[in-house]
């Protein structure tokens, strides 16, 4: 057991930090904060193309993707420095690992160098109006023609697909075989005719979240694929084996900073904020019912950085995962929402203030997150499916 | 970074569990409940034989030297078949031997303990149940080239079968120099001092001990005089993090236990396993135990590593307490009726890791000394990096 880091890894993280505070800037903020391009405008792609070129981006990628064939602890290290600005530089949630794990030689080689450099970006096409939690009943459909497929259909919730150049969706192909059997995920640039983009405007949209909110989104969309013509090549892994694909890819996407940090960045920032602020002479640091309950928090919160500590060791081991990228997802998203509904209570009406509001406490960051916290219990796996899977494949019961 | 068990750790592990499975049935647990000891001293010699009782004390005092984790490790396999055996106890005291001891106190007890042929525990709590050095009332008076004690200590481990115990007491009141506390080793069955069983949840051996003018020579002193309290700090750190490690242990058979009960349980026409209700329990007692261990281990590797670790400590105790708690009772529930039956092995475990987290520490103990270091130390937290200190 190694709890620590190794002295390269610290100064690895040294040098990340040093380039965050060179490089980083109020005007990248601003940008990101604007919304438009879903943040990533040419401030942001200017400095995913510099964290590219230093080789920071995907370091336990292969190299000849580009990546650095590195460990996967220190491409951690730079999502987990990035993402305490609320910057996520490509790595864990992207799509990336099933296409290294299942995808052909042409398509590794085509996405996974442009997605380290920003170039590449993908959307999630997996929810439709009737599939959701149970995402094996989705009806979107490809069907061969030829060389090619036309798909026909709807996607919910596809989140980037108003800035992405692709999405990464799955179709059924076979609408006669075992639901699960049926299923196969193609690889789709967004700019193919058929292809409609729908904004769906969330509850944080009114007003739009302030810079540094890690939970939830102002936008996500809904997508209509009307004879939408792709190229078989567009597949990726077999034919009707895209569950098992995407199943794979999800668990693998699940690993890494992003999840642990956007649920363990409130705690911190309550801590810090009730030790040098007070309402009116009293603060909120003095109250014991206050001080049990940050305690509690806190170690909850280092639960949720140990399970990723956890996955990661499993990862750079080169172990399965058996329960343990299901048990992050339910850890981090509840106790994410632990900690906001526990900061409504230690700020009072202070925590329903939102941004531009008089009064309110940085800059309505508490009252935005309350709306955005659960949501992260929802999407990519629902806490009760994570929950099943943990029941079902991690400890043999019986289905119901 | 990799905080899954090495290689060797595994080992260990496994070994532990091996030998601990073959020798130590739930008959025995059930027996030793009884027994006047408490344990099987055949047992005992084994263990020592197998080298478990010096496994961190120091190669030259007969031990392996090893980290506290591998202690750790053997202390949750202890946990895991409730072994009635006094490792925990023995362990903390001949720790803090090692650690602050005289040489002379070293020579005498470590390789002792070692051989199996010394029973040690430690007395730090009194009426007021806080393990803090204003409830330290028990008196130590300066006689000629000794002290004399006077007074109570409560809830002391197996002292009926220890040689030795280190016992916290009042020399001086608290001054601006230190606690005025200082650490004594007593003769815990010697003159002086009067031994009341208390009946416990757990029905292990605890006792309350009275000092009635017992005397203790000048080399019965670990440390200095009034300066004893940063080593009763240590001692109950690392005796907190290691009952940490018997816990998550048996919590884990506890739930293991109820995972198997709910494949086979047929209700309904089908395993209980295979209702929803039933599978997120289940899914919520693993996510529960296994960030116990994980908190757990941490706060030993620290230790280890010589990095301050009380926050860590507090953080694994208080956790467990919580949810160890949380995830035995489960199991009862999911084992319905027969589980709350004497006849059913079940409540063996239900009663120790409940009494157990009363112990060392309760969650509210345990939160506020992590609030007061995330609160009243200025500077700003991260979570993941050292906290600020005072300067
Ligand atoms: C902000 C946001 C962004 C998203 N981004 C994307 C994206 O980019 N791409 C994408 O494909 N999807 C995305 N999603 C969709 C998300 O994955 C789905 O919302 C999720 O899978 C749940 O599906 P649903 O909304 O249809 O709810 P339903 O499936 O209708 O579920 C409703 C409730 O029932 C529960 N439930 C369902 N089945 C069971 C069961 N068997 N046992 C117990 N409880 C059950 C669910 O847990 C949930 O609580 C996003 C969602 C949100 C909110």
């Amino acid at each position: 057991m190694d709890f620590g880091y190794t002295a390269e890894q610290e100064t690895f993280r040294q040098d990340v930090r040093a380039f965050i505070a060179e490089n980083v800037n109020q005007s990248l903020l601003d940008e990101m904060e604007s919304g438009e391009e879903g943040g990533r405008g040419p401030e942001y792609r200017a400095l995913v193309k510099k964290v590219a070129d230093l080789g920071w981006i995907g370091i336990s990628w292969p190299k000849e993707y580009g990546g650095q064939s590195g460990s996967r602890l220190d491409q951690y290290i730079v999502e987990e420095e990035f993402m305490r600005l609320g910057i996520g530089v490509g790595g864990a949630g992207s799509g990336a690992p099933a296409i290294l794990a299942a995808g052909t030689e042409e398509q590794k080689e085509q996405f996974i160098p442009g997605m380290i450099r920003g170039e590449v970006i993908f959307a999630l096409g997996f929810t439709e109006p009737q599939a959701g939690a149970d995402l094996a009943g989705l009806q979107c459909r490809a069907v061969r023609d030829g060389d090619d497929f036309v798909i026909n259909g709807q996607k919910m919730y596809t989140s980037a697909a108003h800035y992405a150049t692709h999405i990464y969706m799955m179709c059924r192909t076979d609408p006669d075989a075992p639901r699960h059997r049926g299923i196969s995920i193609f690889l789709i640039p967004m700019d193919t005719p058929g292809i409609t983009v729908r904004p769906l405007w969330t509850i944080q949209s009114d007003p739009p979240a302030p810079p540094g909110t890690t939970y939830g989104m102002a936008r996500t969309n809904e997508t209509f694929f009307e004879n939408v013509r792709v190229p078989a090549s567009c597949m990726l892994g077999e034919e009707n084996t895209g569950w098992y694909v995407g199943a794979m890819g999800l668990n693998l996407d699940r690993v890494g900073a992003s999840r642990y940090l956007i649920s363990v960045r409130r705690d911190e920032d309550i801590v810090n904020w009730v030790k040098e602020n007070d309402f009116g002479g009293h603060s909120p640091a003095e109250d014991p019912a206050v001080r049990d309950k940050l305690a509690e928090l806190w170690t909850e919160a280092q639960v949720c950085r140990l399970m990723t500590m956890r996955s990661m060791s499993l990862v750079e081991r080169g172990g399965t995962f058996t329960y343990e990228g299901s048990a992050e997802k339910v850890w981090a998203p509840e106790h994410g929402v632990h900690t906001t509904e526990a900061i409504s209570q230690m700020l009072g009406p202070y925590a329903q203030l939102l941004n531009g509001s008089e009064e309110a406490v940085e800059d309505g960051l508490f009252a935005h997150n309350l709306m955005g916290s659960f949501q992260s219990g929802i999407n990519h796996g629902s806490v009760q499916i994570m929950r099943d899977q943990m029941a079902r494949r991690g400890l043999g019961m019986p289905r119901g | 970074m990799d905080i899954l068990p090495s290689e060797e750790e595994q080992m260990l592990k496994n070994g532990a569990r091996e030998f601990l499975e073959a020798e130590i049935s739930t008959a025995m647990v059930r027996e030793m409940e009884l027994d006047g000891l408490g344990y099987p001293p055949a047992l005992w010699k084994q263990m020592a034989d197998l080298g478990w009782l010096g496994l961190a004390l120091p190669e030259a005092y007969g031990g392996q030297e090893l980290p506290l984790t591998y202690l750790g490790l053997v202390l949750e396999e202890v946990g895991r078949v409730m072994a009635p055996v006094p490792l925990h106890s023995t362990s903390v005291a001949a720790l803090t031997i090692a650690s602050d001891g005289t040489e002379q106190q070293k020579q005498d007890m470590l390789p002792a303990v070692c051989s199996g042929d010394m029973i040690l525990t430690w007395a730090v709590y009194e009426r007021d149940p806080r393990l803090i050095p204003e409830a330290m009332k028990l008196q130590a008076t300066a006689d000629g080239d000794g002290w004399v004690l006077n007074g109570t200590k409560m809830f002391v481990d197996n002292s009926v079968v220890a040689q030795r115990c280190l016992v916290a007491t009042r020399t001086s009141p608290k001054s601006d120099a230190n606690e005025g506390i200082s650490l004594f080793i007593v003769d815990p069955n010697g003159t002086g001092v009067s031994q009341t069983a208390l009946v416990t949840l757990a029905k292990d051996k605890q006792s309350r001990l009275d000092f009635k003018d017992a005397r203790i020579e000048r080399a019965a002193l670990i440390g200095e005089v009034d300066q004893g309290w940063p080593i009763v700090e240590r001692m109950l750190d690392r005796a907190t993090a290691l009952l940490c490690c018997q816990m998550v242990g048996a919590t884990r058979k506890d739930a293991e236990m109820a995972i198997e009960y709910a494949k086979n349980r047929v209700a309904f026409g089908r395993p209980i396993g295979s209702f929803q209700s039933v599978q997120h329990l289940l899914a919520d007692m693993i996510l529960h135990v296994d960030g116990g261990m994980m908190l757990t281990y941490e706060a030993l590797w620290k230790m280890d590593q010589g990095l301050p670790a009380s926050v860590e400590v507090s953080q694994a105790k208080s956790f467990c307490n919580e949810k160890c708690e949380s995830v035995v009772r489960h199991s009862q529930v999911v084992h319905g009726g027969i589980g709350f039956m004497m006849e059913f092995d079940l409540h063996l475990w239900f009663r120790r890791v409940t009494a157990w987290t009363m112990r060392l520490g309760t969650t509210y103990d345990h939160r506020a000394r992590i609030a007061a270091a995330l609160l009243d130390v200025p500077g700003k937290v991260r979570l993941g990096m050292p906290l600020p200190t005072a300067v």
